[in-house]
């Protein structure tokens, strides 16, 4: 090794230790911080979700019992759903029993709350962190080529399309995307879930139209923001001139500087994102008939389950703002100027 | 019993959006479908054959949802879950295919008899039938089931007033333990010994029910109410509430393999159901799906076999077309009725009610919205029910020139028309609209929620409500009570004079002169009386202009061609919304398992 080599060695070592210490600080400062800030906004929610559930017209416990019920059957039932005490008393019940662990029990099936999340949260998980992955699968390589040539063949082919299917609802797209792999070719199935536990394969069939019904609609969304990003730029950027000016190819370009800035924006994108997406599980579990928490909440929604809804709002809300933490936590990585801004 | 309708208009909302995007979707699917018409109820060809699997599609807002459980005795949605109370308990009596109607038959039952005053039913059970479990289903059981029944605190309890005079008699404690045992903790054991002396074990085999009135309806009613379905009683010892709730055990054609809650009920052969060489079927599987377009789409990709219960116009159109399934119409008991609210103006004047029967015009709105599928009726039943009685000699029919003569005659007329928040429905009231503007009627459409529409009914806070009335036998379900007896939340008929409202007639003990009718009309098991009694009280409802009735119409049994039985390619009239299928003699072509 020469000098001048040992010397630069030297200087990267100390740099990336110097690096790892501050933006390790740094990090752990910006998690707490909003952490912290996840909390009164976590209880915030609990209480709007409670207030919103409180304000729906009509009688929960009519609904319930039925139309022709009697008003005895209708107070037992106020009873048995707990309607019956102040909702400021059932509130801090929940409350309580959420700090403790306690979650109660559904009113309308009287099973246990944890037992109805430990059977139903993966199905939601395994769903949203798919059609992300596939999103970004799809979306990734088709911004980068159609960033490549903008206004060539390719780039309109890609606009034309995604324009056509981010105007096309998710439901809409689950219904054509059954049509199309169910009914006419039968290639997968459409509707259920298969647990991953009776085998891989049968899992991911089972996911795949779903799947491609969230990420679809995303996939376009992303690609026609990343490829306009990507664009301006390559069009513009002062950094892109000078990798240009040094002779770095047109594909390392985009690939190595270009698309790490955009990468900015994207993540953004991401992060807003995922509360939409859980969002649209709700409709989509249900289209497949899939047994996720979008399902059970609907079904606490339509039958005015105060225990399941609060949780599973809850849930979504917890995974939104953990999608924002992590996205915050990601822009310090890739971007000294925020760790040294946070400093 | 019509529990499983609640939450249905949210679902209904969610599955309208969807079939909006679907019905192209599936007009794409299915071009070029030449279509014969197999809606004529043809039935089988061939004789059956055993073996095969079914999966069977029911919407998740009614049919398709058991969020309360299986266990009939605890279910708040028995009267929606006929289909998976069929499979697992068979029951004590069917509604089988009688020509274009039905009747009661004995089932689980081998006969029945009333008492001489008509007060006491008792029914005898055929002998040697077991539950899936081996143990009998004998009167003891009947027993404990019957007294579960009433008395676990479920919103589909039978509404039966019972002679509660007589003393309990002396039971074993084995079965007290367990009678007691199954009951809720909080339970008024006072109220159960007073039950207890009203349905007793006669023999062995023998259970009789006395009843403080005489109900002509009560065996009419059995199919759709918790009393038809026997459970093992030694199984719920065994399993507990909450797995017995889930796989409760009965001694029906089909056994519960699993039980995924409002999802997915898996279902086997029961080799000891008591019928010989039944069920057909080796398997049954009921999946709950959301809505009528993801049910069809799941149909037709081959993941299901029947869909029970299509109510989409458009899609049994569609269906119709489709070479590869088969679409049966079930015998309509249900029509649509606009009920007026007589307790308050405008309606309490009989000249505006007059007015809404002659600006309404439900043949155009049966050959518009219904493609002239709907039956039109000018009661409370149509052709699928009991005491049908096609035309009401002078019940008033469209005529917009009279309903205008009458309007300006009022000074004007402004109605708002209430209906539940469900597309066929708004569509309805949608047209009335365009109809009733036509005769000079000012017109607001109010859809809201089926808890509010219910709250509105409570509250006396209506107007005009589009609802439906009527069941396979009037008095039971959703019957012309519920719509026209005085007392009934449900009802925009007059209260009785000297009464400010219905608690009060009902403490006073006061009836109008239609009370008197309605309960004549189940105070008598002989059915000749009891049909004169309902043409009466279809003559009385259409002399005074209560509500005029639309058509009615009956959701269609869709399934795959080779699919047979009763209920679905023979039709039975709906009970109360769908048709009750008897899975034990349901088969599939060889071929097509």
């Amino acid at each position: 090794m020469t000098t001048e080599a040992a010397t630069t060695s030297i200087r990267t070592e100390e740099r990336a230790s110097l690096l790892g210490r501050v933006s390790g600080s740094v990090l752990v400062r910006l998690i707490v911080r909003r952490v912290l800030i996840a909390i009164p906004l976590l209880l915030a929610i609990s209480i709007l979700v409670f207030a919103m559930l409180e304000a729906i017209p009509g009688d929960p416990a009519r609904n319930q019992a039925g139309m022709d019920a009697t008003e005895e059957e209708v107070e037992a039932v106020r009873k048995q759903m707990g309607l019956d005490r102040p909702p400021v008393e059932r509130y801090l019940t929940w409350l309580v029993g959420f700090v403790t662990g306690d979650l109660g029990r559904s009113s309308v099936s009287g099973q246990s709350v944890v037992s109805l999340l430990s059977e139903r949260t993966w199905v939601t998980v395994e769903l949203v962190v798919l059609a992300f992955v596939v999103s970004l699968a799809l979306a990734i390589p088709v911004a980068l080529m159609a960033a490549r040539k903008p206004g060539g063949f390719f780039d309109r082919v890609v606009m034309v399309i995604s324009m056509t299917l981010l105007a096309v609802p998710n439901y809409v797209m689950a219904l054509l995307l059954v049509l199309v792999f169910a009914v006419i070719l039968r290639v997968l199935p459409a509707i259920g879930y298969v647990p991953i536990e009776d085998g891989l394969a049968a899992n991911l069939r089972s996911v795949t139209l779903p799947v491609l019904a969230l990420a679809v609609p995303l996939a376009c969304f992303y690609a026609r923001f990343l490829r306009g990003d990507l664009v301006e730029q390559i069009n513009s950027a002062d950094y892109v001139e000078t990798a240009r000016a040094k002779g770095v190819g047109p594909w390392k370009v985009l690939w190595r500087h270009a698309f790490r800035n955009s990468s900015f924006g994207l993540l953004t994108l991401v992060g807003l994102n995922i509360g939409g997406l859980v969002g649209g599980t709700v409709i989509i579990e249900q289209i497949f008939s899939m047994p996720g928490l979008g399902v059970l909440m609907l079904q606490g929604v339509m039958s005015r389950d105060t225990a399941v809804v609060q949780i599973c709002v809850f849930i979504f809300a917890a995974v939104a703002v953990l999608a924002n933490l992590v996205v915050d936590v990601m822009y310090a990585v890739l971007d000294p100027r925020i760790r040294y801004g946070n400093r | 019993m019509n529990n499983g309708r609640s939450g249905r208009s949210a679902a209904r909302l969610l599955g309208t959006v969807v079939l909006a995007a679907g019905l192209v979707v599936s007009t794409v699917a299915c071009a070029g479908g030449g279509g014969e018409d197999t809606g004529d109820g043809g039935g089988a060809t061939g004789d059956p054959t055993a073996g095969g699997e079914l999966t069977v599609l029911l919407d998740a807002a009614f049919a398709g949802g058991w969020a309360t459980g299986l266990d009939p005795a605890t279910s708040n949605t028995t009267g929606a879950n006929l289909a998976q109370n069929s499979a697992i308990f068979g029951g004590l009596f069917t509604l089988e295919p009688d020509g274009d109607g039905g009747k009661i038959v004995e089932n689980q039952a081998e006969s029945f008899s009333w008492s001489d005053d008509a007060k006491t039913l008792t029914v005898t059970l055929r002998d040697g039938i077991t539950f899936s479990d081996g143990t009998p289903l004998n009167a003891e059981a009947v027993l404990w089931n019957w007294i579960r029944a009433f008395d676990s605190g479920s919103t589909g309890a039978p509404r039966l007033q019972l002679d509660l005079s007589k003393p309990a008699p002396e039971l074993s404690p084995e079965f007290m333990d367990s009678l007691w045992a199954a009951l809720p903790a909080d339970v008024d054991k006072a109220l159960v010994e007073q039950h207890l002396g009203a349905i007793r074990i006669v023999d062995d085999l023998s259970v009789s029910i006395s009843l403080a009135n005489v109900d002509g309806s009560l065996v009419n009613g059995f199919p759709t109410s918790s009393l038809n379905l026997i459970a093992s009683p030694s199984a719920y010892a065994e399993l507990g509430e909450g797995a017995f709730s889930l796989a409760p055990v009965g001694a029906g054609p089909f056994i519960v393999e699993s039980d995924k809650m409002s999802e997915r009920l898996e279902l086997t052969k029961n080799p000891d159901y008591f019928k010989p060489d039944l069920p057909y079927l080796d398997a049954l599987t009921f999946q709950s799906v959301a809505g009528d377009q993801v049910a069809y789409q799941t149909l037709l990709a081959g993941q299901g076999d029947v869909i029970e219960g299509l109510s989409s116009v458009p899609l049994i159109t569609e269906a119709e077309g489709n070479p590869d399934v088969e679409v049966h119409l079930g015998a309509p008991t249900s029509p649509y009725v606009i009920q007026l609210n007589t307790r308050k103006p405008p309606f309490d004047d009989i000249r505006a009610r007059e007015a809404i029967y002659y600006a309404t015009d439900f043949k155009a709105i049966n050959t518009g919205l219904f493609k002239g599928e709907g039956e039109l009726s000018q009661s409370f039943t149509a052709s699928g029910g009991l005491f049908f009685n096609p035309e009401v000699d002078g019940y008033r029919t469209y005529d917009p020139e009279k309903a205008k003569q009458i309007v300006e005659e009022l000074g004007g007329l402004t109605v708002n028309l209430g209906t539940t928040d469900i597309v066929t429905a708004r569509s309805v009231t949608t047209a009335l609209q365009t109809q009733w503007q036509e005769a000079g009627i000012d017109v607001t459409i109010n859809a809201e929620p089926l808890g509010d529409v219910i709250t509105r009914f409570i509250a006396g806070d209506w107007e005009s409500l589009l609802q439906t009335a009527g069941a396979w036998d009037p008095s039971v379900g959703i019957g012309v009570s519920v719509r026209f007896g005085s007392t009934s939340p449900f009802s925009g008929a007059p209260l009785p004079e000297g009464a400010g409202s219905a608690q009060d007639a009902l403490t006073q003990g006061l009836t109008t002169e239609l009370d008197d009718l309605l309960r004549a009309a189940v105070a008598t098991t002989d059915d000749d009386e009891r049909r004169a009694a309902y043409d009466e009280i279809a003559k009385y409802i259409s002399d005074e202009a209560y509500a005029p009735f639309g058509m009615a119409f009956s959701p269609a049994q869709v399934m795959r061609a080779g699919v047979h039985g009763p209920g679905l390619d023979i039709p039975i009239p709906a009970l109360s919304v769908n048709q009750g299928v008897l899975y034990d003699r349901v088969w599939v072509e060889s071929g097509n398992e």
